[in-house]
């Protein structure tokens, strides 16, 4: 028999005190989402059960005594620290579930510039702790467009990945060592080395776990020196997506590591730069930056390579520079967004996968020409690729669509879910993966035996040894 | 009805630099638009904002007049340059017939002659009624509205900020005044400035509607193909631009630092807040 409302309420008060649980009915209905249901959150339209509670340990010992207790009585708690997830793994997807919200553990414990490496609470905003390292000429390297927002516990649990990852990788590359609390109350401390061979890397097992195997309470990430007098922008237009693969395959087979390198399709370009781009163009750009030969050598090198493509037309840098400067989102860009969906209700949406050389563009071409032809009401349909590898490369799918003939609470049913079913299958079609960052969700969930085949069994394994009671974020990466 | 809405493509201040802004400032004067276009050459276009309020405001009149059976023509129309062409295809998907102006020089704070193309462009379109958005971009003077409805001879509205089918052909205007807002019924022909609406957003064609509408092409015209030509570009504007200083904004204010909240909010209090508290 489930406990009740307030019965959740005074078992969380008995660990951290009444005045870190929170049960305002506003915050709590908030809570319920994350921004895979963004146009309700604009329309204030919800659906989803709604929380019993949102509790804020003030550390490591009060998260352990919260899930010790939540194992206990069989009650559903969803990990969440800075709430910028985008595929509904912060949804409570059962009644009575239990937000534990890491913000209130929000210390930057250390920064070692000599270990290179800096270490921070799950609640630490990522843009306090970069700001905190540039006062020391370094750059933790990780800059997702929700920099500003974002937290370092989710960040490391979705296994996300920055703009810059082409360089700097992405976080399962960055993360030295991490606590995690599991649902028994086991608190784990992975230590700080560069590297080892002691058996399996267990650092994997957390990153990336999306709350569904335990809760993040500190990162130790390392650090890169910053050198952002001598980056170097690229520009280039050209005709065909096919093209701009092949050039991003040729820059990194080569060994070439920017920090930046992508190439928009025309609908994507479209949307940042009509001022230089013509409507059929594709945008092919990179930014080099490190030391000063490091920056220079690789935009030579990449300039070489671009060169041998005629139907490549260089633009000037200054193009590529200023949109740089303007990537990230804080909560500005986040609230003009909200207020032209509100009154336009045209929605952007995304869903990025990855696969190999051969086959990412073949991805993209049919994924596309399905959903053109079968979703209704696109106002644009078009992507990205934004992290490359040696052995290939993201499709970051970027769509708009009007919202007509239904309210807001069925925006994912008739647009958002269609789409992504059409893309997960094309990708899966292929052998590639149907999420290269935002994590699985609850809104991937029901590909997940797709996406790992035989190795399925090792997923189900680590969830059933980790969280048995299966009270970690239901519905998250296991569907219900 | 024929409605006709002039708008201004700008560049998107937003995405502007401390260091940008300083070089617009630097392009005061009209030698200075070389100066000032180089600051603002490669961040995006936008819509200016109060001409978007027009353009989507024109849009829901013609489907408020639809509703009542009643039919309207839309036009849209920029004096600009190539740079407008992204803009007038999504204004063509949308219903617009589209036209653009070359103006065949720099027409910056020279509001006397981007009067002088509006009025005649919106004459050549044949518009009973014409919307623009109050004012364009920073320092803009808001003149071009009035000078516009003083050369066409039409009464002019400001300040609109919403625009229903009233009896007949004529129009039930909603425009802000100082102590809130008023509402008026106007005649076609007329002159309707839009200016902070709440509906202030386009909407958006889907590619379906791009795609149907790919076939027209906008009509280009020269400056010269109107009488006048707007050579009284900036020699025979009224006040000529002498100046541009950027207005700071910033106010007085210390920065309460701290390693946590709690440090912070501590700081606060022993630092600025306990002294005052005791006295009260």
């Amino acid at each position: 028999m489930s406990l009740s409302r307030e019965a959740i309420v005074e078992g969380l008060q008995r660990i951290v005190g009444p005045e870190a649980v929170v049960t305002d009915e506003k915050v709590l209905v908030e809570s319920s989402v994350d921004n895979f249901r963004k146009l309700q959150n604009i329309f204030d339209v919800h659906t989803l059960p709604v929380p019993a509670a949102v509790v804020l340990p003030a550390d490591a010992a009060q998260v352990a005594g919260i899930l010790t207790w939540a194992n206990e009585n069989g009650v559903n708690v969803i990990p969440k620290t800075g709430g910028t997830a985008t595929e509904g793994g912060l949804e409570s997807a059962v009644p009575d579930s239990v937000i534990i919200d890491g913000s209130a553990m929000n210390k930057v414990i250390s920064v070692d510039p000599y270990n290179m490496q800096a270490t921070a609470q799950c609640g630490v905003p990522l843009q306090a702790l970069e700001d905190r390292v540039r006062e020391h000429g370094l750059t933790t390297g990780h800059s997702p467009q929700s920099k500003p927002v974002a937290h370092m516990g989710g960040l490391v649990a979705t296994r996300s990945i920055g703009q810059f990852s082409t360089l700097y990788g992405g976080i399962e590359d960055m993360v030295v060592g991490l606590e995690a609390v599991f649902p028994n109350g086991e608190t784990c401390r992975i230590k700080n080395v560069p590297r080892r061979a002691a058996g399996p890397d267990i650092r994997h097992i957390v990153v990336g776990n999306e709350g569904a195997l335990c809760f993040i309470t500190e990162v130790t990430v390392k650090l890169f020196p910053y050198f952002p007098e001598n980056n170097v922008f690229l520009g280039w237009t050209l005709k065909d997506m096919k093209t701009g693969f092949e050039v991003l395959r040729d820059v990194m087979v080569n060994g070439y590591k920017p920090s930046v390198a992508r190439v928009y399709d025309p609908g994507d370009a479209g949307v940042h730069f009509s001022h230089f781009a013509e409507p059929d163009d594709c945008v092919l750009l990179f930014m080099a930056e490190g030391a000063a030969t490091v920056a220079k050598a690789t935009a030579d090198g990449i300039q070489a390579i671009v060169d041998q493509h005629p139907e490549c037309t260089q633009v000037p840098s200054k193009y590529i520079e200023t949109w740089f400067n303007d990537l990230c989102w804080g909560p500005d860009k986040i609230l003009a967004e909200d207020e032209r969906i509100r009154q336009t209700r045209n929605v952007n949406r995304t869903t990025e996968i990855s696969a190999d050389w051969s086959t990412i563009n073949d991805i993209y071409q049919t994924a596309k020409a399905r959903i053109l032809d079968e979703i209704p009401d696109i106002t644009m349909m078009g992507g990205h690729s934004s992290h490359s590898y040696i052995n290939g490369t993201n499709m970051y799918f970027n769509y708009f669509f009007n919202v007509v003939g239904v309210g807001p609470e069925a925006e994912t049913e008739k647009y958002y879910l269609p789409i992504i079913s059409i893309i997960c299958e094309e990708t899966l079609k292929r052998g590639g993966s149907i999420v290269h960052h935002h994590g699985m969700g609850k809104a991937r969930a029901p590909w997940v035996k797709d996406e790992y085949g035989s190795s399925y069994y090792m997923l189900e394994t680590l969830k059933k040894a980790f969280d048995p009671k299966g009270i970690m974020n239901k519905g998250t990466i296991f569907p219900i | 009805m024929r409605i006709a809405v002039s708008f201004k493509v700008t560049p998107d201040y937003e995405a502007l630099r401390q260091v940008d802004w300083a070089r617009v400032a630097a392009g005061g004067g009209a030698g200075g638009a070389e100066a000032r276009a180089e600051a603002t050459r490669y961040v995006r276009r936008v819509f200016n904002v109060f001409d978007e309020a027009a353009l989507e405001l024109a849009l829901r009149l013609r489907d408020a007049r639809a509703e009542r059976g009643l039919e309207t023509s839309l036009a849209a129309f920029s004096v600009a340059g190539r740079e407008a062409e992204p803009f007038l295809a999504t204004l063509q998907a949308l219903g617009f017939v589209v036209a653009r102006v070359d103006a065949e020089g720099d027409l910056d704070f020279a509001p006397a002659a981007t009067a002088e193309l509006v009025a005649a462009c919106a004459q050549r379109l044949v518009g009973d009624v014409l919307l623009l958005g109050e004012r364009a971009g920073p320092g803009d003077s808001g003149a071009v509205p009035f000078l516009v409805a003083e050369a066409l001879g039409r009464p002019c509205l400001t300040r609109v900020t919403g625009i229903e089918p009233a009896e007949g052909e004529r129009l039930r205007v909603t425009f802000t005044t100082d102590d809130g807002s008023a509402r008026a019924t106007v005649p076609a022909p007329c002159v309707l400035a839009v200016g902070n609406a709440v509906v202030s957003m386009l909407r958006v064609p889907t590619l379906r509607d791009r795609l149907a509408a790919r076939t027209e092409q906008a009509a280009v015209l020269v400056a010269s193909d109107f009488a006048g030509g707007g050579a009284a570009a900036h020699s025979g504007e009224p006040a000529m631009l002498t100046d541009l200083e950027i207005i700071d904004r910033s106010r007085a204010g210390v920065v309460v630092g701290g390693a946590t909240a709690a440090d912070k909010a501590r700081a606060l209090y022993e630092d600025h807040l306990r002294a005052r508290l005791e006295r009260l």
